[in-house]
């Protein structure tokens, strides 16, 4: 008392104004606090402070989250003070969970944040996609990495065996759906209509912050098990009023074609005929094949193709090295992006305009993409103690797409049927009898039903693309209205309502044809098959709404015990609601179409086929608390404990608890005085613990019925039969003892920084674990079922990952910065249900890809060629070739071993120029790029000399089972790759990529003084420029995927070939 | 906003999550809904996967050379996964909905209850027909065994026996409600499904001729105690046109994916047979090939799986008449029989041949009448002079001397009347008699010098997914009452 008093006595008024110093702007909520004693405020709007001090005060400190701290001394009444950025991590501020802004040095697990620039500077038209190489523990898989194809990102493996493990998406603290929904019946026939988290437009967000484990993302409860993406947008400055104009022309080529031989053109032998010299006496040119199994090119004129009316064309025997790249034209795309942002000190705002229209690689105006969207982000203050923001974002697409895959309209699959001589490429006028379906002869006759392609067994690749249309079109908003109420200073009660919602509306045309040879040449085989080509047509609609409602009510209390020891207690409540309508219709399946070209469900010749018709809501309700204590700005401690209702779970069951605990030690500090610090200038300790449950999808509880349908290997028979309606006993029993998936985390780390903070550093392990999950699993058909639901599994992943960067050389006029990333992540099923020993992920009959006990996740399992014990191929002694395994075979994952990414950035007066690098190693693939290409003997693997040659590397077994290597047994490569284990098709999928490039070019301040503009920016970018693979893969980029962003990954089925875009960029800033 | 939590509160909890109830898929379903998806389940396995089969390892049709679709069924090398759908279709979509019905409470249900232990014993004699030893005691109950043991066909057999008395109790009772036209068979006509049970009765006690004479005479003695009547029409669904509806082999073969390609044509063993006996149906189950160019129609064959030897060889195809012609729309409308009648008469004629039948019936009009009913299914007209001259016509009955050889006269008729009709049960009389004598291996055989196929293999999906898997058994192991 007496002190206070005394105190008191003595105390003096300071005042003064704290500014920014990049723009000489007022900063309002800078701390401002009297070195010594446990006296402090906080500035106002207009950045200013008045503190009554004690006389013996010398010092007064000023800091802000994101600059760097200020002390000044008090010398008379008016103190101010310059704030400078902070260019180091010290102050670095992360977007945490629920949006919660936070010092990064006080966090107790990994994060990572990407800002603007470096999202951007590859140009590339999807925000996921950018990420890739960029961020440690993030894996990116970009597919086509076209305007709106998929992109998948997980971060440490995944949790799930059956389910979502891809990290839950946030943009300004609301979360959105990022799940893909694949086109197609299935991956088999699938057309990538992407994924909704690329909807955002890069050129809107201001950075991305990533949540990599359980514990970053614990508040956000069930979702949170495989980390989270938060996503900020831009927003507007106060007193600064900017108009932006980003523009982006985007060329785009294919990235990889296989490799091919060019030695042999079309036809094939007639028998096998493994031992004969390597000349081509029994071969048949068959100018109808879609084999290039024939003789070796000779350069004579000869014919070719079909015998349409006594006439065949002729052309030279000899190869045509380009003949499926020039198929392919160069896709063009313009990309603009205008914003506007204002603000004042009662609020701000940011309004953008986009859009992107891109016609890709295909030779017409079927494959478009066209996106216009719109953002508002705004807020204002109505006083010191209440603030209002709404966050909203409109996107409309529509897209025309070509289908991967092996049905009729899969593009890739008929291109791939070429033999090397044939002009493909040229193939392109379709009112030329040789190249149409259906044409008039030379009597005038309109030859319907005829068609004069040269080949019985593929489509024309341009009539493909001409007739059969997958079309798109999506709208989607998300947003947000945010309240903020801060009655006191020390309380902050924060209400935000979001919403996503989409509606994603597809149309599917298949033409209805029926086709015969036009050719009358004596021998031909091709009519026997009558129909040879034939389809009754579809016309599908596929609709899709998805909302979800997110509801968060979340109490901020700060209260400073001491200077030393401060706390921030979270307490919040969620309310998700997620609503799904999936409607997908057809003409009959049988009967197709009645009147050719008429695309309408009123021309079904049946009744119309209802696929799916079908609604789902889920509801679920959360309550946490999150404390954080830190003491002397250097220890930090964090607990959370979340309790989670879901409606999806059995209702004696559905509330669950789960906590998490995390701790930063900064021990720089308690070095500051020592010699340490000039090298060693922040150096952190993190360590976490966090449990998650989650709970799974609606209706798995009970047992159900549905339509009566029977189906055969391709038909079926289907009901209401005539005026007979029927039901069937569903194919899953529920279980309505389930219980939620329990996934465990933990990890340790440091982050370290030398040289004031140059050089930086981050390491992390962690282990994942993820238990009692909720699957569906297979049950004998003999039970009268197909699957059970059960609690049962376990997924274990552990990892290191590593960040460094460094600024090597900073003058006025020269930088070079440097950034790397590595990680290593090993994933296991640890356990599956009894007797359950894999669950098949995806694939086809005769290659799965699985979850296997005791094997990483995403396992690919076939029948291969057998092997000895020292790897080499064993044969059949009497046709030379490999024989396959008995069993099927685990064949790799498609997860790497390891990955990395790492960059350059250099700056030279004016100049950036930037260069980033990605890779993984040691993953597979299963390409039927490379089945479908040894099949019709194009690819170079199938070229050299085809007979009178040992199987590379071979034994035979002799009458004990030993290996003797095989010199004298020839084999015929036309049997052996016309005929391969799909096991053979498992391709090492490591690459290395220039993932980004860009050159630019930004005015200075003197040269913009006579312009009207702020800020002018020009440069090229480019990205997926290049690609770099192992020996073995001659085929394909190992990023394309038949089945977009879900768990069945590495399935090159005859999937689109990626491209590499490339163009300018123009920004101009007024 | 506010007021939405306020109100939530925790009491409220519970309530605005009680949203778990499937708006989809209705939780329950009646007799009169179960019972079509059973019987046309059935038909779907004997008019689709089984007639391949069965019409393949009969040697009425064999691989198109101009396509490839089943060349492994003419190669008799096949996996175990090419089993996974039929035995699907039969447990999930035959067997389980039946069983549902014959559970079902409430009041006089008995007539769908009865026709539904009809079709359970008549899917449950397909099922062990195709496979041998197959799950059945502990079948069908999911969520109680979840690994159903396999047991041996003979007590697979005293089921059935046990279904179909349990179904003829059923139907006699007076006064259930009829199933009407719910029933796709028989419209709810008792009197036909009597028929048919006993007919069905009789095909699987004559099925136990060679493993079980003993057993089959006396359960043919009791039943002719009974004075049964047997099915004098064929037992069917009416197929239509309407997409969906179609014959289940024409609709797989319309299919997108086989996009009415004709991989059925022609075998030489059943061709040349006909026209050995210048049998008229010949032109009914086969389609003559209209040549493009030449005018000559023809109908040609190529022996059992020889398309390696005949490519480019054009092949006449089964015809519309019996669902097999895939450019053909009048294809959609072929019946599936699961009993015809002229399968009902040579049955009986073979009881009475074997002397089973406590005196009841003449073989030779039971044969006459069996050969006039395919003669009428077919459109084929008279069939008196066939009969009169044919050297398999009524001679081969009426020089028999031995009851073998009265058998043998009966199934090569009755090998005859099923030509893509019944191929399955063409294949499983002659797993079972070995008759006809004329049939050959097939040209693609993989499998060894005399061995033929005798049985499917168990699915690949049991393999992987059932605790119980007894193990695979090659396909040219008879099953046990073929052995």
């Amino acid at each position: 008392m007496l002190c206070a008093q005394q105190l008191y006595a003595q105390n003096r008024t300071v005042s003064g104004v704290v500014t920014a110093k990049e723009d000489g702007a007022p900063l309002p909520g800078v701390s401002v606090k009297v070195r010594g004693a446990n006296i402090g405020t906080q500035t106002g709007i207009d950045g200013r402070y008045t503190l009554s001090v004690p006389s013996s005060a010398t010092f007064l400190d000023f800091s802000f989250i994101g600059y760097s701290s200020v002390a000044m001394p008090i010398k008379g009444g008016a103190v101010n003070a310059v704030l400078t950025i902070s260019a180091s991590q010290l102050g670095e501020v992360v977007v945490t969970a629920n949006n919660v802004k936070r010092e990064k040095r006080t966090l107790g697990y990994a994060t990572q944040s990407v800002g603007s620039k470096e999202l951007t500077m590859g140009g590339s038209a999807s925000p996921l996609s950018s990420l890739a190489g960029k961020v440690a523990g993030l894996n990116v898989t970009s597919t086509s990495n076209t305007p709106g194809s998929s992109t998948r990102i997980v971060l440490r493996g995944g949790t799930s065996i059956a389910g979502n493990n891809q990290p839950l998406m946030v943009i300004d603290g609301v979360p959105v759906d990022n799940s893909s929904i694949i086109g197609g019946a299935s991956s088999l026939t699938a057309v990538d209509f992407g994924n909704r988290g690329n909807d955002v437009d890069p050129a809107d967000i201001d950075n991305i912050s990533i949540l990599e484990g359980p514990a970053a993302a614990a508040r956000y409860g069930a979702r949170a098990a495989n980390g989270a993406i938060m996503i900020t947008t831009k927003s507007g400055k106060n007193g600064k009023t900017e108009i932006t104009l980003n523009s982006n022309n985007t060329f785009s080529s294919i990235l990889k074609l296989p490799d091919w031989q060019n030695e042999y053109g079309q036809g094939y032998m007639s028998t096998s005929n493994n031992n004969s010299v390597a000349d081509f006496t029994t071969g048949i040119d068959d100018g109808s094949d879609n084999w290039s199994w024939g003789g070796p090119f000779t350069g004579k004129v000869a014919p070719w193709g079909q015998t349409i009316a006594g006439v065949v064309q002729s052309k030279p025997y000899s190869a045509l090295p380009n003949n499926v790249k020039d198929f392919f034209s160069t896709g063009f795309s313009t990309e603009n992006n205008l914003g506007i942002s204002s603000g004042t000190d009662r609020g701000s705002f940011y309004l953008a305009l986009n859009s992107l229209n891109s016609n890709g690689i295909m030779p017409s105006n079927k494959d478009l993409f066209q996106k216009y969207g719109v953002r508002f982000n705004g807020n204002t203050k109505f006083s010191d103690k209440f603030t209002a923001g709404i966050n909203f974002n409109y996107s409309k697409i529509s897209s025309s797409n070509i289908a991967n895959g092996q049905n009729a309209n899969g593009l890739w699959e008929n291109l791939l049927q070429t033999p090397r001589d044939i002009p493909v490429d040229k193939m392109s006028d379709l009112n030329n009898p040789y190249n149409a379906y259906g044409f008039t002869d030379s009597k005038g006759v309109i030859r319907s039903k005829q068609y004069g392609y040269y080949n019985a067994f593929a489509l024309n690749p341009y009539w493909v693309i001409q007739n059969f249309s997958n079309l798109d079109n999506v709208s989607h908003v998300t947003g947000s209205f945010d309240l903020n109420y801060k009655p006191v200073k020390w309380i902050n009660v924060e209400e935000r309502l979001g919403i996503d919602t989409y509606n994603d509306r597809r149309r599917l045309l298949v033409p209805k044809y029926s086709y015969t040879a036009a050719d009358e040449s004596a021998n031909s085989a091709l009519w026997t098959g009558a129909g040879a080509l034939s389809n009754n047509g579809s016309y599908e609609i596929d609709q899709f709404n998805v909302s979800e409602l997110n509801h968060d009510l979340m109490v901020t209390i700060t209260h400073d015990f001491s200077k030393d020891f401060k706390t921030l207690l979270l307490l919040g409540n969620n309310i998700r609601q997620r609503n799904t309508n999936s409607n997908l219709t057809s003409t009959n399946t049988s009967g197709g179409l009645v009147v050719p070209g008429w695309y309408n469900l009123q021309n079904s010749n049946g009744p119309v086929n209802v696929i799916t018709d079908a609604q789902t809501i889920k509801r679920q309700v959360g309550f946490y608390a999150d404390l954080t204590l830190t003491y002397k700005d250097f220890l930090t401690l964090e607990g959370s404990i979340r309790n989670d209702r879901s409606s999806t779970l059995p209702k004696n069951n559905y509330s669950y608890y789960y906590p998490s605990v995390n701790g930063a030690f900064v021990f720089t500090d308690l070095l500051k005085d020592s010699g340490i610090s000039n090298i060693l200038s922040y150096g952190k300790l993190r360590a976490s613990w966090a449990k998650v449950g989650s709970d799974t999808d609606p209706y798995q509880l009970f047992t159900t019925f549905s339509k009566g349908t029977i189906n055969g290997a391709f038909g079926s028979t289907t009901f209401p039969f005539g005026n007979v309606a029927a039901l069937q006993a569903g194919s899953t029993i529920g279980n309505n003892t389930l219980k939620p998936e329990q996934t465990t985390g933990y990890e340790f780390g440091t982050e370290l920084n030398f040289l004031a903070d140059r050089i930086t550093f981050a390491f992390t392990y962690y282990v994942n674990d993820t238990k009692d999950q909720i699957l569906s699993i297979p049950i004998p058909n003999s039970t009268g079922y197909g699957f059970n639901v059960v609690n049962a599994g376990e997924k274990r992943n552990q990892g290191i990952q590593l960040y460094a960067s460094g600024m090597l050389i900073k003058t006025r006029d020269f930088g070079v910065k440097l950034n790397a990333n590595f990680t290593k992540n090993n994933s296991k099923i640890v356990a599956l249900p009894a007797g359950v020993s894999q669950i098949v992920i995806g694939g086809f009959n005769g290659m799965s890809i699985v979850a296997a006990k005791g094997h990483p996740y995403g396992e690919f399992y076939a029948v291969a060629d057998s092997k000895d014990a020292q790897g080499r191929t064993i044969i059949n002694k009497s046709t030379g070739l490999p024989i396959p395994t008995t069993t099927a075979q685990y064949l790799g994952t498609y997860d790497p071993k390891f990955q990395a990414g790492w960059g350059a950035e250099f700056t030279y007066s004016n100049f950036t120029l930037d260069a980033q690098f990605s890779m993984k190693h040691g993953g597979v693939l299963y390409s039927q790029t490379k089945d479908l290409s040894a099949f019709v003997g194009t690819s170079a693997e199938t070229g050299g000399p085809r007979y009178g040659q040992p199987f590379p590397n071979s034994v035979y077994l002799d009458a004990s089972g030993n290996s003797v290597p095989n010199t004298s047994i020839f084999y015929s490569k036309q049997d052996y790759y016309t005929d391969l284990q799909p096991g053979q098709n498992i391709v090492d999928a490591s690459y290395v990529k220039l993932q980004s490039a860009s050159l630019s070019y930004t005015l200075n301040k003197r040269q913009l003084k006579s312009l009207p503009f702020t800020n002018l920016t020009v440069g090229v970018f480019g990205n997926n420029l290049f690609l770099w693979t192992p020996k073995s893969n001659k085929y394909v980029d190992p990023e394309v995927n038949a089945s977009g962003a879900g768990n069945e990954q590495g399935f090159d089925f005859a999937a689109l070939p990626s491209v590499r875009n490339y163009g300018i960029n123009l920004k101009v800033t007024f | 906003m506010v007021g939405l939590v306020t109100a939530l509160g925790f009491s409220g909890c519970k309530k605005y999550l009680d949203v778990n109830q499937n708006p989809n898929n209705p939780d329950s379903a009646t007799p009169d809904l179960l019972l079509p998806t059973a019987e046309a389940a059935v038909s779907q396995i004997v008019g689709n996967a089984f007639q391949v089969y069965g019409n393949m390892w009969a040697q009425y049709w064999t691989q198109n050379p101009g396509s490839s679709q089943y060349r492994t069924i003419d190669q008799y090398n096949l996996a175990n996964s090419a089993f996974d759908r039929p035995w699907l279709t039969l447990y999930r979509s035959a067997l389980v909905n039946a069983d549902l019905v014959t559970k079902s409470q409430g009041a006089q249900l008995e007539y769908y209850k009865g026709i539904a232990y009809l079709m359970k014993a008549y899917a449950f004699q397909l099922t062990t027909d195709a496979f041998g030893d197959v799950p059945l005691t502990q079948a069908l109950a999911g969520s109680v065994y979840s690994a159903p043991k396999y047991d041996p066909q003979k007590q697979v057999y005293d089921s059935i026996f046990v279904y179909i008395d349990k179904g003829i109790a059923l139907i006699n009772t007076a006064g259930a409600t009829s199933p009407g036209t719910q029933d796709m068979i028989f419209s709810g006509n008792m009197t036909s499904w009597k028929a048919f049970a006993n007919t069905l009765k009789l095909r699987a006690y004559l099925r136990l001729s060679k493993a079980d004479p003993a057993k089959a005479q006396a359960g043919i003695q009791a039943l002719y105690q009974t004075s049964p009547t047997f099915l004098t029409v064929d037992a069917t669904i009416k197929f239509t046109s309407t997409g969906g509806n179609e014959n289940p082999l024409y609709n797989e073969m319309t299919s997108p994916t086989l996009a009415k390609v004709q991989n059925l044509v022609a075998s030489s063993t059943a061709v040349n047979q006909f026209n050995a006996n210048n049998d008229p149906r010949v032109n009914k189950f086969y389609d003559l090939l209209v040549d493009k160019v030449g005018a000559v129609d023809t109908l040609t064959s190529i022996p059992q799986g020889s398309y390696a030897a005949n490519t480019g060889k054009k092949v006449s195809p089964p015809s519309a008449l019996v669902g097999a012609r895939a450019d053909n729309p009048a294809s959609a409308t072929a019946p599936v029989k699961l009993i015809s009648a002229a399968e009902s008469y040579f049955l009986q004629a073979e009881a009475v041949a074997r002397g089973w039948t406590n005196g009841t019936g003449n073989v030779t009009t039971l044969y006459t009448q069996g050969v006039t009913a395919s003669f009428t299914a077919t459109g084929a007209g008279d069939p008196t002079t066939y009969l009169a001259t044919a050297p398999a016509g009524l001679t081969a009955l009426t020089t028999a001397v031995t009851v073998n050889d009265k058998v043998k006269a009966i199934i090569t008729q009755k090998y005859f009347a099923m030509c893509g009709f019944q191929g399955f049960e063409a294949w499983t009389d002659w797993r079972r008699t070995g008759f006809p004598t004329f049939l050959v291996q097939s040209a693609a055989s993989t499998i060894g010098a005399g061995k033929m196929p005798m049985r499917m293999l168990y699915p690949n999906s049991e393999l992987t997914s059932n605790a119980s898997y007894p193990g695979t058994q090659p396909i040219n192991i008879p099953v046990w009452w073929a052995q």
